[in-house]
């Protein structure tokens, strides 16, 4: 009977030790109100995400128990992360005379493959409570751009599509500050503490005020070089949202702008040393 | 000897998972996502379908009024821009049946830590029935403190910040009322509240509900904390303004305030390269 139990001890410690069976932590019991609105929009488009997940370079490894076997279940990470990615997709109106920026920049920004905007990068998802994304450059291969928890759980204000994508925005903004060489702060790839307007501490950015229609679409990633023409990471993230909140395509359900545009003025009179950034839409209650 | 037989027999089934199961795993190549459900219709046939959708009945007493008010924040969170028009007319015309707007007020609390898309709705719809009955729902909202323990994250703490933002959009729902007894509350929120986004968005709300007159100008900026004068000039985008009004309003603001024009990037140090070659031969 003991060397029985011996073995069963051993098989426990086995399977304890096999990182790859590692569960994640993240609450994937519910989605939010803003989730599953957008995903009645599509009613789980299986080509999308048979797309989505080759552009964002989702690998079945780092999914594998966020849902990446059952894909259509919106209470899942993968499933929640490609919602997001769909409203990058198709949800923006890029229109000329309103949108700070276009489809071609935003996608460019979130997706994988390298450009203009980043070096090549993959997303995958981590189990974090205290963080909303991580930008983590490789020597070799691809960098990694890494979603935790805030962005899913239901229960967290940034758990809705507008600002899942808005981390995309943020994070691969630190793939494009790595790309040309810039130094943006050495708290994270912020500036440290809560220098200035700013709230935060240690991820605070400079708002760098631009008018409308100063960027073509697709030209996001030009700068001068001066202060003049640049952007930081949290300033693309309102500018994204922004976007969202004000000029989406017709069918983006109301939820998903209202929780966009509450994310948005949220870091704009908070993340700012040199803020408030733009409030973007009226103060009108609907 | 018998320790030995021990230690062998535990590590077995680890050897066993690591000689064997990778070993097997290596050979199936990794695998697209799946599911077992089957493919619906295309986005371009459900968004049609969706958009006329009717909206569902906002009347009622007891417990009939709870049932269509959690239907009409259920159609009315999957509304479009489109529709908007709609639902305000529909929560306008129901500001007086007290059953509807407390059931949409209760879903605000019972949804805060819930689920906040849907308590963002809620209190949206609270502010814009423009009733005595959503005012006291929303004077309540925003005397509920804000947490100060939590998750922190990125230098704040994520329920603190959660809250705040809720309360922003319970501050627009007061500003819309125009009434005094809802105005002092703004002016207040925007003097003291603990919280910056909440503090913004009162001033904010505040100015345009009141036509950013020099007067309410004059209120706000006797308040105020005194190193948050400059949100009395903040850039608003406001709803499908042309560019060229808002970037005159931009250099202008640029011109009053010179000192929020950002240093020029700096260069980081140099990337270090991934290989620097072989060492000298010996």
């Amino acid at each position: 009977m003991k060397p029985f139990r011996t073995f069963i001890i051993g098989v426990i410690l086995a399977f304890s030790c096999n990182a790859n069976m590692a569960l994640a932590v993240c609450n994937q019991s519910s989605a939010s109100a803003a989730d599953s609105d957008l995903w009645n929009t599509h009613g789980c488009w299986q080509a999308f995400f048979l797309w989505s997940y080759k552009a964002y370079d989702q690998r079945q490894s780092d999914w594998n128990n966020r849902g990446w076997n059952d894909a259509c279940n919106v209470n899942l990470e993968f499933p929640k992360h490609w919602n997001a990615a769909y409203l990058v997709t198709y949800g923006l109106q890029d229109n000329n005379s309103f949108s700070w920026h276009g489809t071609a920049d935003y996608r460019a920004l979130g997706e994988a493959a390298g450009s203009n905007f980043h070096s090549s990068l993959y997303h995958d998802a981590g189990d974090t409570a205290g963080l909303f994304g991580s930008f983590t450059p490789h020597i070799f291969g691809p960098n990694e751009l890494t979603t935790y928890c805030p962005l899913y759980n239901a229960t967290s204000a940034n758990a809705n599509p507008g600002s899942r994508a808005g981390d995309f925005m943020h994070e691969g903004w630190h793939g494009w500050l790595q790309k040309y060489n810039w130094n943006n702060g050495s708290c994270g790839g912020h500036r440290c503490g809560t220098p200035g307007a700013c709230t935060a501490k240690d991820a605070c950015d400079y708002f760098y005020f631009h008018g409308v229609g100063a960027y073509a679409f697709g030209a996001l990633y030009q700068t001068d070089g001066t202060a003049n023409r640049f952007h930081s990471p949290n300033q693309v993230q309102v500018e994204f949202l922004c976007d969202v909140a004000d000029y989406p395509k017709s069918w983006v359900p109301n939820s998903v702008r209202l929780a966009a545009r509450s994310d948005a003025d949220a870091r704009a009179s908070a993340r700012f040393i040199n803020g408030p950034g733009y409030k973007c839409g009226n103060p009108r209650p609907w | 000897m018998k320790s030995m037989t021990k230690s062998a027999l535990a590590l077995l089934p680890a050897l066993l998972l690591h000689a064997g199961l990778p070993a097997y795993a290596h050979e199936i190549s990794p695998q697209p996502p799946n599911t077992i459900t089957s493919p619906g219709r295309q986005p371009s046939i459900i968004v049609q379908e969706l958009a006329k959708r009717p909206a569902p009945v906002l009347s009622g007493k007891g417990e009939e009024a709870k049932k269509n008010a959690l239907a009409f924040i259920d159609w009315a969170s999957a509304s479009t821009k489109a529709q908007d028009g709609m639902v305000r007319e529909m929560i306008a015309g129901a500001r007086e049946n007290a059953d509807i707007v407390m059931a949409i007020c209760d879903e605000a609390f019972v949804k805060q830590e819930v689920d906040h898309s849907r308590a963002l709705v809620a209190l949206s719809l609270i502010g814009e029935a423009k009733s005595q009955i959503g005012m006291e729902c929303l004077a309540k909202f925003i005397s509920q403190p804000l947490p100060e323990k939590g998750t922190f994250a990125e230098g704040e703490i994520l329920e603190q910040t959660a809250l705040a933002m809720l309360q922003a959009k319970a501050i627009d729902g007061l500003a819309y009322l125009r009434n005094e007894k809802a105005d002092r509350l703004v002016v207040e929120a925007a003097a003291k509240s603990p919280s910056r986004i909440v503090r913004a968005e009162a001033i904010a709300a505040y100015l345009w509900n009141h036509n950013y007159d020099a007067k309410s100008q004059e209120i706000l900026k006797s308040v105020i904390q005194k190193d948050e004068v400059i949100f009395l000039d903040r850039l608003v985008k406001q709803a499908d303004e042309p560019k060229e009004s808002f970037n005159r309003k931009l250099a202008t603001y640029l011109k009053t305030h010179p000192e929020v024009a950002p240093p020029n990037a700096e260069k980081a140090e140099p990337k270090p390269k991934a290989t620097v070659g072989r060492p000298p031969k010996f």
